[in-house]
């Protein structure tokens, strides 16, 4: 075992970095030396310790196996068992011996390790020191040739050094020449802080962007890039300033062309939010390339002071140009019922309202697309630091800018305000739609619906323009309520008076005004479908636009919203669809039927009760059913004109029930020889045939009855009926009840009662 | 709509002063949890959750409104086709118990007449704080002919017991609607008069 070389390694051990930094600062080459020798030193300690550990390892193992035969041996001398007990003991202490050896060989190896890595950790802290004293030298001659770059450079350097080599540094022998140079240093990082700041100050003032931005790249260096981007930022924000204010000075002062003048406000926001929305542009890649990426955030924070800033100064403007509180306070006491005094005319306020509706929902556009992009573009930013590391915390940060800056919350109110006005102007102009509309002799349709729907389809339209989703909820559930109590009740109220049945003209009138009602409606379910069509494009735009934004789940919520508001719009149309219905029975039984009826009940003054020579003087001059036919083409001709396809469906389907009920009340009053009942046969084959080429109906079932009855009113005999009835009858399904089927061969004069009772039906 | 599970859809609408606690009772209904420093309700949110009351499936929607004086506009255009409203206070809050008779105004002035209203005084994990007497509430709103529950958002206290007790309410009124509906045959133009709840039940 050789004392000395563990010795060595104890003392190296033991070794302090400190020290060895005391002699280093004093002469570095000498330094190197020593450390390149120690290095040698501690190899070759390594090493020897190394094989001697295994050599005594070797020699404890070839020990131990001896040992073994001899044991073998004593085992077989049994008697002797004292000696072994004894030589066990022996062993025993041996081994222990050996293996507390071995323990603290290894200790001294891991020791050896860890000094061998301070070493490391001094020669790093040396490379740090000498970087030091070059970076005092550099600064120095930088700042004299007023380099910028270069001495913020050396200062960056020194920022990054560890601040824990220099605190040792200054502890040692030679403490005054490195406080010296420290403080040198620390003058220097004090003297460029200001003179940067001073020059950035001074292009800001000259409006000199190239020396704006050579100053600005400086501030990262010296660990200032709040202060770099806040006056970087209140640069850019000066610019912004002077050309909003110039802008916002020819909105409102010089002449501009008639259309431009509607919406000046409108284009003054859009110029001020473009002109931000450039900035951030061009200067997003020099920031992230001199401050790193996360740092847009910042910038954009203090852009968005002046951005609020000069948008509330257009807005201002906005409300006081246009009068736009006044219009507000003026709608207001306008739908408050019962407001005493002057009230002024709906008409004047609305004409003023639309164009200043158009221009807030554009403004509010036009904020939204800005709030979107300067979203996406902060979001990105963060997304190049690191993709995983957008945090709860930046995407809060995000939002609390973008949803409570003033921008957002002045457009909320200009929408809050717009909302009523809106409402007011869709109310308004429905109620004049209504007023308006009179009948006008031999017009069919009347405007009133058309108009209505045309006001309502307008207001949700523009609604939508302003990208405010809360905004276009809030429209459609008030068109909703117009449509679904004031203007539903107007429709009802008027298909109501429509059939006063005094006179035939009257109710062809009624008829005319409830048929154009009823029309319009129809097409009322078709702007439903219609106005949900393009809601759902505006929807799947919109959400397509913010998909990416809302992807924690606010676009579902916002997709739901809209959808709930839009279903209850179809649950409206659905009322609409009731009342056409119902609407279209009315018409029918007031208008349909009191012509219809007096038509079938001639049939009565026809006489069934023939011979041959009536037969064939009816085949030659028909006497009933084709003046009945000529009538019924007459009528429908008219409403055929004047309906939509499915209503006019709807209504011939009404009237063939009507027609087949009647001709049964009629029929079951005549009375019928045997060809009576073949004229009639062949009247009803004609009716039937008519009808079915006037409805896409089956006309058949409706008449299946009436079919039946012509059937048996043609029978030979009594009898005959057994041929059709029960188990004859085959495909025939009876809509008769017997005791009807009886009813029936009652009206042929030539069947005997008896004979009819005794049928067993 | 017809091809939905369920029985019966209910438009539930929250309002009251901001900050009183409303979102934090919608998000403690439908998500079960009380969410950490949200920001104030921007507009309305809307959220849904289904149900089973009696063997019944009742869908509510729920619309959580934003108390400030801007949306009011929006938050109002939402209370015809309600056929609840919560209208909730802050029990440590005197100033949004003050503020009830102005929110029943627009009550008055916006909803249906057939509107079930429940007052909730919410945060009573606060008790130390409280400011309004749980007596004056209640005799406030038996004035009303208003529902009255406490409740917290925090300690999931009496929240889902709100939202069952009104399913259950709202059912008892549709199925009495049908009723009335059917002995005197509803006419179309009497819109008013046709309750919403029936409207939306399915069988
Ligand atoms: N202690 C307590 N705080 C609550 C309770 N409910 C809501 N809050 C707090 O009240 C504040 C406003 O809640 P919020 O739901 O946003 O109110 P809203 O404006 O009515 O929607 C938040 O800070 C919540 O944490 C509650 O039951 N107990
Ligand atoms: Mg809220």
């Amino acid at each position: 075992m050789s004392a000395p070389i563990l010795q060595l390694s104890t003392d190296l051990y033991s070794l302090d970095p400190s020290a060895l930094t005391l002699t280093l600062t004093n002469n570095s080459c000498y330094f190197l030396e020593v450390v390149k020798r120690w290095k040698l030193i501690i190899c070759f300690v390594v090493c020897s310790l190394q094989k001697e550990v295994e050599a005594e390892l070797d020699r404890l193992v070839g020990q131990e196996g001896t040992i073994h035969t001899k044991m073998l041996a004593l085992q077989r001398m049994g008697p002797n068992l004292q000696l072994i007990g004894g030589d066990a003991s022996q062993l025993s202490g041996m081994i222990t011996f050996t293996c507390s050896l071995a323990e603290n060989v290894s200790r001294k190896v891991r020791q050896l390790d860890l000094a061998k890595t301070r070493l490391y950790n001094v020669i790093q802290r040396a490379d740090d020191i000498l970087d030091l004293k070059f970076c005092t030298d550099g600064v120095q001659t930088a700042l004299r040739n007023e380099d910028y770059e270069q001495a913020a450079a050396h200062i960056h350097r020194y920022l990054s050094l560890d601040q824990s080599v220099i605190e040792l540094s200054r502890q040692g022998e030679e403490s005054s020449a490195v406080d010296a140079s420290l403080v040198m240093l620390q003058e220097a990082e004090q003297k460029l802080k200001v003179i940067v700041a001073e020059k950035l100050d001074e292009a800001v003032a000259a409006v000199d962007l190239a020396q704006v931005e050579r100053f600005f790249k400086i501030f990262p260096l010296l660990g200032l890039h709040q202060q770099g981007l806040a006056r970087f930022g209140q640069y850019l924000c000066s610019q912004l300033a002077s050309k909003a204010e110039e802008n916002l000075l020819l909105a409102t002062g010089g002449d501009l062309g008639e259309k431009r003048a509607l919406l000046i406000f409108a284009d003054t926001l859009t110029l001020l939010l473009e002109g931000i929305a450039r900035v951030v542009e061009t200067h997003q890649p020099i920031v992230e390339t001199y401050y790193g990426p996360g740092h847009l955030y910042t910038l954009i924070t203090h852009l968005q002071q002046e951005c609020d800033k000069q948008a509330q100064k257009i807005v201002d403007k906005f409300i006081q140009q246009r009068g736009y509180h006044n219009k507000f306070q003026i709608v207001q006491s306008s739908m408050m019922k019962s407001v005493p005094g002057e009230r002024i005319e709906p008409r004047y306020v609305c004409v003023e309202l639309d164009p200043v509706l158009t221009e807030v929902t554009l403004m509010n556009a036009r904020a939204e697309l800005y709030l979107r992009f300067l979203r996406r573009r902060m979001m990105a930013d963060f997304e190049v630091g690191d993709a995983q590391s957008i945090t709860q915390e930046h995407q809060q940060n995000v939002e609390k800018l973008l949803k409570h800056c003033l921008l957002s919350r002045t457009m909320q109110e200009l929408i809050g305000y717009y909302i009523p006005m809106e409402e007011y102007y869709m109310r308004e102009s429905v109620n004049k739609a209504v007023a308006m509309d009179t009948y006008e002799k031999g017009q069919l349709t009347s405007s009133m619906v058309d108009d209505c729907f045309y006001i309502v389809k307008k207001c949700i339209s523009r609604a939508l323009s302003s990208s405010s989703i809360d905004c276009l909820c809030a429209m459609i559930n008030h068109a909703n309520s117009v449509l679904e109590s004031d203007f539903r009740e107007v429709l009802y109220n008027k298909v109501r008076q429509g059939f006063p049945a005094t006179t035939l003209q009257d109710i062809q009138r009624g008829v005319s005004s409830a048929v154009s009602l009823m029309q319009s409606s129809l097409q009322q379910g078709k702007f439903n479908t219609l106005g949900i069509e393009s809601a759902e494009h505006a929807k799947a735009a919109f959400l397509n636009d913010c998909s990416k934004l809302f992807s924690q789940g606010g676009g579902s919520g916002d997709q739901a919203k809209i959808e709930s508001c839009l279903s209850d719009l179809v649950n409206t149309s659905t009322k609409f669809k009731d009342l056409l219905q119902e609407g279209l029975t009315e018409l029918n039984t007031t208008a349909i039927k009191p012509q219809v009826k007096p038509w079938i009940s001639s049939f009565l003054a026809i006489s069934h009760n023939i011979e041959e020579e009536e037969f064939n003087d009816y085949e030659a001059n028909d006497p009933w059913v084709q003046q009945l036919i000529v009538n019924l083409e007459q009528l429908m001709a008219e409403f055929k004109a004047a309906l939509s396809p499915v209503i006019y469906d709807t209504l011939t389907s009404l009237m063939t029930s009507l027609i087949s009920i009647e001709m049964e009340k009629t029929v079951l009053k005549c009375s019928f020889s045997r060809l009576g009942g073949l004229q009639f046969d062949k009247e009803l084959r004609s009716l039937v045939a008519y009808l079915t080429t006037v409805t896409t109906w089956t006309i058949r079932d409706k008449f299946a009855r009436l079919t039946q009855m012509a059937t048996i009113l043609n029978l030979e005999r009594v009898t005959e009926i057994l041929d059709y009835w029960g188990p004859n009858s085959g495909p025939l399904t009876w809509r008769l009840t017997p005791a009807e089927v009886r009813q029936v061969l009652a009206l042929r004069i030539d069947f005997r009662s008896e004979d009819i009772k005794r049928l067993r039906l | 709509m017809s091809m939905e599970d369920y029985d019966y859809l209910f438009k539930i609408v929250l309002i009251g002063n901001a900050g009183v606690g409303k979102t934090c009772l919608v998000r403690r209904f439908t998500q079960g949890l009380f969410p950490p420093g949200q920001g104030a309700t921007i507009g309305v949110d809307f959220m849904i959750k289904t149900v089973e009351i009696k063997g019944e499936k009742v869908k509510l929607q729920i619309w959580d409104t934003a108390g400030q004086e801007r949306f009011r506009s929006i938050t109002q255009s939402y209370y015809r086709s309600a056929n609840a409203l919560i209208l909730t206070y802050d029990i440590t809050c005197e100033d949004s118990f003050r503020c009830l008779p102005e929110w029943l105004r627009e009550i008055e002035q916006y909803a249906n007449n057939q509107v079930v209203t429940i007052l909730v005084g919410n945060k009573i994990d606060l008790a130390e704080k409280r400011e309004v007497l749980r007596q004056r509430a209640e005799d406030f709103a038996e004035a009303q002919s208003m529902l009255y529950l406490e409740t917290s958002a925090k300690e999931s206290d009496n929240v889902e017991k709100l939202f069952l007790d009104l399913a259950c309410e709202l059912i008892r009124e549709a199925k009495q609607n049908k009723l009335d509906n059917n002995d005197t045959a509803p006419m179309p133009g009497e819109g008013k008069t046709i309750s919403y709840l029936s409207c939306c039940s399915l069988n």
